[in-house]
C-alpha cells in the first residue's frame, strides 16, 4: 500500500487522483460482478468482504492527506460506496457507518476552514453548514447529495424524523418550515445529475431517494393502519405502491391496502387489491390470509375455507425461498422495512398455525368431517415426525399441544368417529402421564410451577371427552366412570387462591374461573344425562342440582333439573326452584371465549329449543 | 469424608500418557480445547488452528487438519461419519471420516516410510465450509438438524438449519428457523473485525426418553437424554407431547435458557417470537462453561440386575457450571403432597473451572488449574437423617465434596466407561499438550491393600512409579506456588520487623536513618545544588525487595507569584537489598532550573514505602501465565494504600545552606560561581575565574550596586541568650564568629569561618547575586532599667531583594527554633522597660495594619496606581525588617 502511495505521490497530483479513482471504479465493478451470487458461498462472501476492505483502505489513504477540494468528490463517493456495501453486507445500518458520514462532512468543512465552531452542533448542524457552504462548490454537489440520501435513510430507520425533515428542507433549499409532510419533501428534492467522468458509485442519489420515498410511505402507511387512521394509511400505501417496489414488498403493500379497505368497509375493493397481490406472484400467503378474513366478514364460509386451504398449501412451500439467499449490493426497500411482528396485520404465521385456523373454522362452521381430517393431519405433523418441520400452531406463549389434541378429539366425536377420538385421548394421556402427580393430591401445584397447573384441567377435559365418546358408543358404564374421574379431578383442582388465577393466566383469559365452572357444569350434566339414560333419575337429579348450584342461572342446568323433577312428579320442589330461579339474574351471554373443545362439548349437551320449553315449564308450574 | 474419598480416588486412579502433542496452546483468553472419542479414534483440538486425529490402538497421530483460524468447537456425528468443526470468524466445516480420506492419508504416510515422522498436515479446503458465517459462536449438530448461535450486534441469535452433509455445497434456504435470545454486550474491537470473545456460549441438546434421536452420539457431544419428569418439568407440556429435542444454551452472561427445537420453525420472513420460543431457566451470574446431566438416583432394576447399557440410562439431574465454580443442579422431585416440583440447588465448587464432564453414577468431573476433582451428586449423605430416607426419595445432596484426582491443569475431558472393569476412563488433555487417560475404579470405596506377593510385586512397583510420574507435573506446579508464597511471607516478616523497629524508636536514635546534606557541584557547565540523602541501616534487619525510598521535594512558591503553590516532586528509588550496617547514598539535583530559578526554601521529606502488591500480589497470582493458562488473578484484599509508609526525616534547605563564599571557601577553589543559564560560555567562565576575589563585580551587577541601594534586614538577639544557646558547640570562640558559625553550620564554608574566626562574610546566592552577612555586638540601652543589654545584631544585605528576604527568613527560622528550645529550658529574661516595649509593639502593629491595607489596595487597583502602592509596601516591609527589638 505504502509503496503504491509513494509511487503515486511521485507523479503529479492529478494523475494520483486518477489512480485512486481507477481503484474506486475497479472495486465498484468487482462488487457488481459479485451481485446475484449465493449468500451462502464462502468464497463470494470473502470476496465481498475484501472489496469492502478495499474501499476502507482507499478511504484511509484519501483521508490521510489534508482535505482538498479537487479530491473531495472522489472521497465522498468512496464513503458512499463503503457505506452502501457495508450496510448491505451486514443487512442493516450500524452506528459506525454514520461516523464515516460525519468524518466526510468535517473534511468538507476543513477545506472551507470553518470547522471549529461547527463541531458542537452535531450531525444536523454539520449538514446545515456543509450544504450552505457547498453552494460555492458545485463540483461537490452530486456526491454530497448521495451522502445526504444515505444519512436520510439512516435517520428514517432510527426514527429521527425531525432531523430527517430538517435535512430534506436544507436539501431543497427551503429556509422556512413550510411543510411537515416528509413525502412531499422527498418528492420535491431532485439530486443534481452525475457527470459522466465522475467516479463510479454503487447506487446513485436518485436511486437512493426513490428507495427512501417508497420505504417511508410504506412504513408510515403500516403505522397508520395499526393506529387506525385508515384514510391516511390508504393514501400512504397508495404512494408506496406507485413507487419503486420490489415484488415482495409490493405484495405486502397490496395486502395492507386490502386490510385497510376491509376495515373501512369496502370488502369488494379490498378483494381487488388482493387479486393484484396474488398476481405479483412472489408469495401468496399474505393475500390469502387476508382474503379469508374478508370472506369471513362477508359470511362466505366456503370461500373462506378455500382460501385457508390454499394458504396452508402456500405456506408449505415458503421456507425454501428466503429473502437473503442472494447477495445484493444495493440498499433496498426490503432491507429497510421492519420485520412484521405477530401483532402486525402483515404477519402470516406458519403452516401449522394456518392449518389450525382452518381446522377450527371447519369445526366452528359445522363441517366436522373436514375439521377432524385437518386436526388429524396437524397432529400427525406435530407429533409424528422426529424432526422439526413445523412450528407450533400458536403465536402466544404457553403450551398449546394439549388443547390441540382436545380440539381434535372433540372434532372426531362431532364427526361421529368416537373410536378415533378415544385413540387421540389415550395418546394424550400417555404422553402427559409423566407430568401427572403420582398421588392425587395437588393443591400446592399451582404455587410452584407456572404451566403444570393446567395439567389437571387438561386431564379432566380428556376424561370428559372420553366419556362423551363412550356415550356415543352406548357404553354407559365406561362413560359414567370417565365422567366421574373427570369430576373427581376437577373438584380437587378447584383453585381457592384467586390471586393466582388473576395473575398468571394472561394467555387464557377464561381460566380458571369461568371456564372451570363451565367444565364442571358440562361434566355434571353429561353424567346426569347418562344416569337418566340408564334410568337412575335420583342420581341424575343430584348432578343437575349441583350444576345449578355451581353456576346459578345456567339455562341448561335449570332445564334438565326442572325436566327431571317434573318426571319424578315433584311439582312443589320444581315450583320452588322455578321461583328461586326467576329471582336469579339471568346468566349473561358468554362475553368470554371458552376453549373450542369445551364450547363444542357444551353444544352437545344443550337441549334444543331450551328457552321455549323453559317458558312452558313456567306456565305449567304456576 | 471428602478426605477418605480423595484417598480412595487417588489410590484407584491409573494415569497413562498417550501422546505428547507439544502443541502451543492458546493463552488464557484463548478458546477452549476439545477432545472427542469415537471407538479407537480420538479427535482433538487444542484451541489453535489444528484438529488432530489420534489412533489409540496404533498409538499414533493419524491426521492433522489445519483450518484458517482457531478451532472453537468440534462435534462428531458418528452415525453419519462426519466431523463438524467451528472455525473462528469463518464458519462451520464438515469433514467426512470415510475410509476414502483415510486411505489417502495412509498412502501419504507410506510414501514417507518413516514411522517417527509426524503425519502430514492437511489444509482444509474452503469448499468444506458448509455454513460460512463470521459471527458464529457455537453450534450443535443433531441427526438432521444443525443449531447455531450467532452473535449479533446486540443480541444472540439461535438459528436452525437442515444439516449440511460433508462435501455438499451450501444450499440456499437451508435455514428453517431463527429466534433472538437475550441481549449480549457487544464485543470491543475494530468495527467489522470483532475481538474474539473471552467466553463462548455453550449449547447442549436434550432429548426426552422415548425419542429415537440420540443414539450414535458419543458422550461429551452435548447431547443428553433426560428422564420424563425432569424433561416435562423443565421444558413444558408441548415439548413433552411433541417429544421434541430441546436446545439448552448457557451464555457468557450467565443466563441458562432453553428453546424447544420443534417449535423453532419460522416462516421465511420473520424470526420467531422470543416470548413464545425462549424460556429462561436460571441465571448463574457468571459465564456458563458447561452443561451436563447425570443419573443421581440409581435405577430400581439396576440394583438387582446387570447395569443397564449406557444408552438406556436417562439422566435425572441437570447440571450447569459457571466459570468461577458456581454450580446449578436441577432435579425433579415430588413434594410431600405428591406434586411434581423442580428441586433446584446452587453449589460452589473450587474455580476457575477449565472444563467439566459428567460420568456414571451421579459423578461429575471438573478441572481447575490446580486439580481435577470428582463430585458425587447422588444423595448418599442421609444416614443421620433417617426421617427423610423413607419419604422423599432422592433429592440433591445438601453440599458437594470435591474429591481430588491429583491431576492438574486438565483443559478438556471426556468420560467413558471402561471396557472390562465397569470403572470409568477419563480422556484428558493437559495444559502442556499431553493427551492422557486416567482409569478410575471408584467402586472400591474402601481400598484394601492387597497382599504383596512375589508375582504382583513387580506390577505393584510399576504402578507406583507411574503414580509418581503423574504426580510430578502437579508437584512442580504446586512447589512453585508454595515457594512463591514462602518468599512473600519471609519478606512480609522482615517488613514487619523493620516497621516495628522504626515506629518504636520514635524519640531516640533510629535504627534506620536518613540524612540529607546539600552541596554545590558542577554538572554540564552549570552549578547545581545537589542534595545527598544517605540511607543508613543500623538495625539488624535488611531491607529487601518491596522497599522503596521516597523523597519528596517541595519548593516554596515564587515570591513573584502571589497565589502560586510550590511545586512538589517525588522521587522513588527502589531499595534493592540493604543489609544491616550498610548505607546507600542518593544524590538529587535541586536546582537551579534552566531559567536560573531556585525557589528557596526547599523542603525535603524522606520515607520508606513497602509495597504489599509487589510482594504479596506475585504470590497470589503467578506471573508465569503460560504455565497455568487459565489461572485467574484472585481479587487481592489489600488495603487501599497497598503498602506501608514509614516516615524517616524532613529537612528544609534554605538560603543559608545554599550560599557560596567565593572569597573564603577553602574546599571550592577560588572560583566565581557561574551564573547559570545557557549564556554561560566557557570563555566567560574562564575570565570570571581569573578575577581576583573580592574585586568589584563587573557588568550588570556593578551597575545595580551603583544605582540600586542594597536591601538590608537586621535581627538583634541578646548576647546572653545566644551565649547559652551556643555554649555547647562554639565555646571559647568570639561570640560574633560563633553566631556566624552557628548560622552557617550546614554550609560547607563553616570550617573557614571557624578557622578564621570571621564575623562577617560575603557570599553569593544561587542566582549569582551577592548576599552579605555581618554579625556585630551592640548594646541596647533604652530597653532595660537595669542598664544596657548586650546584644548581637545580624545584618543581611543583598542587592537582590528576593535573596535578602530568603536569607532573612532562613535566619529567623533558626532563631525561632533556638528561642523555643531556650524557653523550654526555662531561662528568665531580664528586667524590661515595659512602656518602651509597648511603644515598639504598637508601632509594629500599626505597620502591620498598613501592610494589610496596602495589600488589599494592591489587589483592587489598576497597574499605574498599584505601582506606587507596591513602592509604599516595600518601604513598610523595609521598616519591619529592621526592628529595634531584641530577642531575649
Amino acid at each position: 500500500m505504502s509503496s503504491q502511495i509513494m509511487s503515486a505521490l511521485s507523479q503529479t497530483s492529478s494523475s494520483t487522483l486518477d489512480l485512486w479513482k481507477d481503484k474506486n471504479d475497479r472495486l465498484v465493478e468487482q462488487a457488481r460482478q459479485l451481485t446475484g451470487g449465493s449468500r451462502l458461498s464462502l468464497r463470494r462472501q470473502q470476496l465481498a468482504q475484501d472489496t469492502l476492505e478495499g474501499f476502507r483502505e482507499l478511504l484511509l489513504t484519501l483521508q490521510g492527506l489534508p482535505a482538498a477540494v479537487p479530491a473531495l468528490p472522489l472521497e465522498l463517493t468512496v464513503i458512499c460506496n463503503y457505506i452502501i456495501l457495508g450496510a448491505s453486507l451486514a443487512q442493516g445500518f450500524t452506528e459506525d457507518l454514520t461516523q464515516d458520514v460525519q468524518r466526510g462532512l468535517e473534511r468538507v468543512l476543513e477545506t472551507q476552514s470553518q470547522l471549529e465552531p461547527k463541531l458542537q452542533q452535531g450531525l444536523q448542524g454539520l449538514w446545515h453548514s456543509v450544504l450552505s457552504a457547498s453552494s460555492l462548490l458545485p463540483k461537490l454537489l452530486p456526491a454530497l447529495h448521495c451522502l445526504a440520501s444515505l444519512q436520510a435513510i439512516f435517520w428514517m430507520c432510527t426514527d429521527h424524523l425531525g432531523d430527517l425533515a430538517l435535512l430534506l428542507q436544507t436539501l431543497n433549499g427551503i429556509q422556512t418550515e413550510t411543510s411537515e409532510d416528509l413525502l412531499l419533501l422527498i418528492k420535491s428534492w431532485s439530486p443534481p445529475p452525475e457527470k459522466s467522468d465522475a467516479p463510479l458509485i454503487l447506487q446513485d442519489a436518485e436511486g437512493l431517494r426513490d428507495v427512501l420515498l417508497t420505504t417511508l410511505a410504506c412504513r408510515q402507511g403500516l403505522q397508520e393502519l395499526i393506529t387506525g387512521s385508515l384514510p391516511r394509511a390508504l393514501s400512504r400505501l397508495h404512494e408506496a405502491a406507485s413507487g419503486v417496489c420490489p415484488p415482495s414488498v409490493l405484495v405486502q403493500v397490496y395486502t395492507a391496502l386490502g386490510t385497510c379497505l376491509r376495515k373501512m368497509g369496502n370488502p369488494q375493493r379490498a378483494l381487488l387489491y388482493l387479486t393484484a397481490a396474488l398476481k405479483v406472484g412472489t408469495t401468496c400467503a399474505l393475500p390469502l390470509l387476508e382474503a379469508s378474513r374478508i370472506y369471513r366478514q362477508l359470511g362466505d364460509t366456503a370461500a373462506e375455507l378455500e382460501s385457508l386451504e390454499l394458504l396452508v398449501e402456500a405456506l408449505s412451500a415458503t421456507h425454501s425461498a428466503t429473502h437473503s439467499s442472494t447477495l445484493k449490493f444495493h440498499i433496498e426497500v426490503e432491507l429497510l422495512l421492519p420485520k412484521p411482528d405477530p401483532a402486525s396485520p402483515l404477519h402470516c404465521g406458519t403452516q401449522s398455525q394456518a392449518k389450525r385456523l382452518l381446522a377450527s373454522r371447519c369445526l366452528q362452521t359445522g363441517r366436522a368431517e373436514d375439521a377432524a381430517e385437518h386436526y388429524l393431519d396437524l397432529l400427525a405433523m406435530l407429533l409424528g415426525s422426529s424432526e422439526p418441520r413445523f412450528s407450533l400452531p400458536t403465536s402466544s406463549p404457553g403450551p398449546c399441544i394439549p388443547e390441540l389434541c382436545l380440539e381434535a378429539a372433540a372434532a372426531l366425536i362431532q364427526a361421529s368417529r368416537a373410536p378415533d377420538a378415544l385413540t387421540v385421548c389415550e395418546e394424550l394421556l400417555s404422553r402427559i402421564s409423566s407430568l401427572i402427580p403420582k398421588t392425587s393430591l395437588w393443591e400446592n401445584a399451582r404455587k410452584r410451577t407456572k404451566e403444570l397447573p393446567y395439567c389437571p384441567i387438561w386431564i379432566s377435559a380428556t376424561h370428559l371427552l372420553q366419556g362423551q365418546a363412550w356415550s356415543q358408543l352406548k357404553a354407559r358404564k365406561e362413560a359414567l366412570s370417565e365422567f366421574s374421574q373427570c369430576l373427581e379431578l376437577l373438584f380437587r383442582a378447584l383453585p381457592e387462591d384467586k390471586e393466582q388465577g388473576a395473575g398468571s393466566n394472561c394467555e387464557q383469559k377464561c381460566w380458571p374461573d369461568v371456564a372451570l365452572k363451565q367444565l364442571q357444569v358440562a361434566a355434571l350434566l353429561s353424567r346426569g344425562l347418562e344416569w337418566i339414560a340408564s334410568g337412575q333419575d335420583t342420581k341424575a337429579l343430584s348432578d343437575f342440582l349441583l350444576s345449578v348450584q355451581i353456576c346459578p342461572g345456567n339455562r341448561d342446568g335449570s332445564f334438565y333439573l326442572l325436566q327431571t323433577l317434573k318426571r319424578l312428579e315433584r311439582r312443589n320442589e320444581a315450583a320452588a326452584f322455578w321461583r328461586e330461579a326467576q329471582n336469579q339474574p339471568l346468566q349473561e351471554e358468554a362475553t368470554w371465549s371458552l376453549p373450542l373443545y369445551l364450547e363444542t362439548c357444551l353444544s352437545w349437551i344443550h337441549p334444543p329449543n331450551c328457552e321455549a320449553l323453559l317458558k312452558e315449564f313456567g306456565t305449567s308450574l304456576l | 469424608m471428602a478426605g477418605a474419598a480423595a484417598a480412595a480416588a487417588a489410590s484407584a486412579s491409573r494415569v497413562h500418557y498417550l501422546s505428547d502433542l507439544c502443541c502451543p496452546l492458546g493463552g488464557r483468553a484463548g478458546p477452549k480445547p476439545h477432545v472427542l472419542r469415537h471407538q479407537a479414534e480420538v479427535f482433538l483440538s487444542t484451541g489453535r488452528e489444528f484438529v488432530y486425529v489420534y489412533d489409540r490402538e496404533g498409538g499414533v497421530l493419524t491426521a492433522v487438519y489445519q483450518f484458517p483460524h482457531q478451532v472453537w468447537h468440534l462435534q462428531l456425528l458418528a452415525a453419519r461419519r462426519a466431523l463438524y468443526v467451528l472455525c473462528a470468524r469463518t464458519g462451520i466445516y464438515c469433514l467426512s471420516l470415510d475410509s476414502r480420506d483415510r486411505a489417502e492419508i495412509q498412502a501419504s504416510c507410506e510414501d514417507r516410510e518413516d514411522e517417527a515422522h509426524p503425519p502430514p498436515v492437511i489444509h482444509v479446503d474452503p469448499d468444506a465450509c458448509v455454513l460460512p458465517d463470521a459471527a458464529l459462536c457455537a453450534f450443535t449438530v443433531l441427526d438432521d438438524m444443525l443449531v447455531t448461535l450467532v452473535q449479533g450486534p446486540t443480541q444472540w441469535k439461535m438459528q436452525l438449519f437442515e444439516r449440511p452433509c460433508p462435501g455438499e455445497a451450501p444450499r440456499p434456504g437451508g435455514q428453517i428457523g431463527e429466534v433472538e435470545l437475550s441481549t449480549c454486550t457487544p464485543p470491543g474491537g475494530v468495527p467489522g473485525k470483532p475481538a474474539a470473545p473471552c467466553f463462548l456460549p455453550v449449547l447442549c441438546c436434550t432429548f426426552p426418553p422415548d425419542s429415537r434421536a440420540p443414539h450414535g452420539h458419543p458422550q461429551g457431544c452435548g447431547c443428553l437424554t433426560l428422564e420424563e419428569a425432569l424433561f416435562g418439568l423443565l421444558f413444558g407440556a408441548d415439548a413433552t407431547l411433541m417429544q421434541s429435542p430441546v436446545i439448552l444454551c448457557g451464555l457468557p452472561d450467565g443466563q441458562l435458557c432453553c428453546v424447544v427445537l420443534k417449535a423453532l420453525v419460522t416462516c421465511g420472513l420473520a424470526p420467531g417470537d422470543p416470548k413464545v420460543l425462549v424460556k429462561i431457566l436460571h441465571h448463574l451470574e457468571e459465564p456458563v462453561v458447561f452443561i451436563g446431566a447425570v443419573r443421581a438416583e440409581p435405577h430400581a432394576e439396576e440394583e438387582q440386575r446387570e447395569p443397564l447399557p449406557e444408552e438406556n440410562v436417562h439422566s435425572d439431574c441437570l447440571v450447569a457450571l459457571g466459570h468461577q465454580g458456581r454450580t446449578l443442579a436441577i432435579k425433579a422431585g415430588w413434594s410431600e403432597s405428591g406434586t411434581l416440583v423442580p428441586e433446584l440447588r446452587e453449589y460452589c465448587l473450587p474455580g476457575p473451572v477449565l472444563c467439566a464432564a459428567c460420568g456414571r453414577d451421579g459423578r461429575m468431573y471438573h478441572s481447575t488449574p490446580s486439580n481435577l476433582c470428582v463430585v458425587d451428586l447422588t444423595r448418599r449423605d442421609t444416614p443421620w437423617s433417617p426421617e427423610k430416607a423413607d419419604g422423599a426419595i432422592g433429592g440433591l445432596p445438601s453440599m458437594l465434596c470435591p474429591a481430588s484426582l491429583n491431576i492438574c491443569s486438565v483443559l478438556t475431558l471426556t468420560v467413558s466407561s471402561g471396557a472390562s472393569t465397569g470403572g470409568t476412563e477419563l480422556l484428558a488433555l493437559s495444559s502442556k499438550g499431553r493427551l492422557i487417560t486416567c482409569s478410575l475404579d471408584l467402586n472400591s470405596e474402601v481400598p484394601v491393600p492387597p497382599k504383596m506377593t512375589m508375582a504382583n510385586a513387580g506390577q505393584k512397583i510399576k504402578e507406583l512409579l507411574l503414580d509418581i510420574g503423574d504426580a510430578s507435573e502437579r508437584v512442580s506446579f504446586l512447589k512453585k506456588a508454595v515457594d512463591q508464597r514462602n518468599k512473600a511471607i519471609t519478606s512480609l516478616n522482615e517488613a514487619m520487623n523493620v516497621s516495628c523497629a522504626l515506629l518504636s524508636s520514635q524519640e531516640g536514635v533510629r535504627p534506620i536513618s536518613c540524612t540529607i546534606t546539600t552541596s554545590w557541584s558542577r554538572l554540564e557547565l552549570r552549578d547545581m545544588l545537589m542534595a545527598t540523602c544517605t540511607l543508613e541501616n543500623s538495625s539488624s534487619f535488611s531491607l529487601d525487595q518491596g522497599w522503596t525510598l521516597c523523597i519528596q521535594v517541595l519548593t516554596s512558591s515564587s515570591a513573584l507569584d502571589l497565589d502560586g503553590a510550590g511545586s512538589t516532586f517525588t522521587y522513588t528509588i527502589p531499595v534493592d537489598r540493604l543489609g544491616p550496617g550498610s548505607r546507600r547514598e542518593v544524590t538529587l539535583p535541586l536546582g537551579p532550573s534552566e531559567s536560573g530559578m531556585l525557589d528557596l526554601p526547599v523542603t525535603m521529606s524522606c520515607w520508606l514505602f513497602y509495597s504489599l502488591r509487589e510482594v504479596v500480589g506475585g504470590a497470589l497470582a503467578p506471573s508465569d501465565s503460560l504455565e497455568v493458562p487459565y489461572l485467574e488473578t484472585l481479587p487481592l484484599n489489600l488495603p487501599k494504600q497497598e503498602g506501608v509508609c514509614l516516615p524517616l526525616c524532613k529537612r528544609t534547605v534554605d538560603m543559608l545552606q545554599c550560599l557560596r563564599f567565593p572569597g573564603v571557601s577553602s574546599q571550592q577553589p577560588a572560583r566565581a560561581p557561574c551564573v547559570p543559564g545557557p549564556a554561560c560560555e566557557p570563555v566567560e567562565t574562564f575570565l570570571k575565574t581569573c578575577q581576583t576575589p573580592g574585586s568589584e563585580p563587573a557588568g550588570a551587577a556593578s551597575l545595580r550596586a551603583k544605582y540600586l541601594p542594597p536591601s538590608t534586614a537586621s535581627i538583634r538577639v541578646s548576647a546572653v541568650l545566644l551565649r547559652t544557646a551556643l555554649e555547647g558547640g562554639h565555646s571559647g570562640s568570639h561570640l560574633c564568629s560563633a553566631t556566624l558559625q552557628w548560622l552557617l553550620a550546614e554550609n560547607a564554608a563553616v570550617t573557614v569561618v571557624r578557622a578564621q574566626k570571621l564575623s562577617s562574610i560575603q557570599g553569593t546566592a544561587p542566582d549569582g547575586t551577592d548576599v552579605n552577612l555581618t554579625v556585630r555586638e551592640v548594646s541596647v540601652t533604652d530597653l532595660s532599667p537595669a542598664g544596657p543589654i548586650q546584644a548581637v545584631e545580624i545584618q543581611v544585605e543583598s542587592s537582590s531583594l528576593a535573596n535578602m528576604c530568603r536569607a532573612h527568613h532562613a535566619i529567623i527560622r533558626r532563631m525561632q527554633t533556638m528561642v523555643t528550645e531556650q524557653a523550654a529550658q526555662g531561662s528568665s529574661p531580664p528586667d524590661l522597660r515595659m512602656q518602651y516595649l509597648h511603644q515598639i509593639h504598637a508601632n509594629h502593629q500599626e505597620l502591620l495594619r498598613e501592610v494589610q491595607t496596602l495589600r488589599d489596595q494592591l489587589c483592587t487597583e489598576d497597574e499605574v496606581r498599584s505601582y506606587s502602592t507596591a513602592q509604599k509596601l516595600l518601604q513598610v516591609y523595609k521598616q519591619l525588617r529592621n526592628p529595634s527589638l531584641v530577642l531575649l
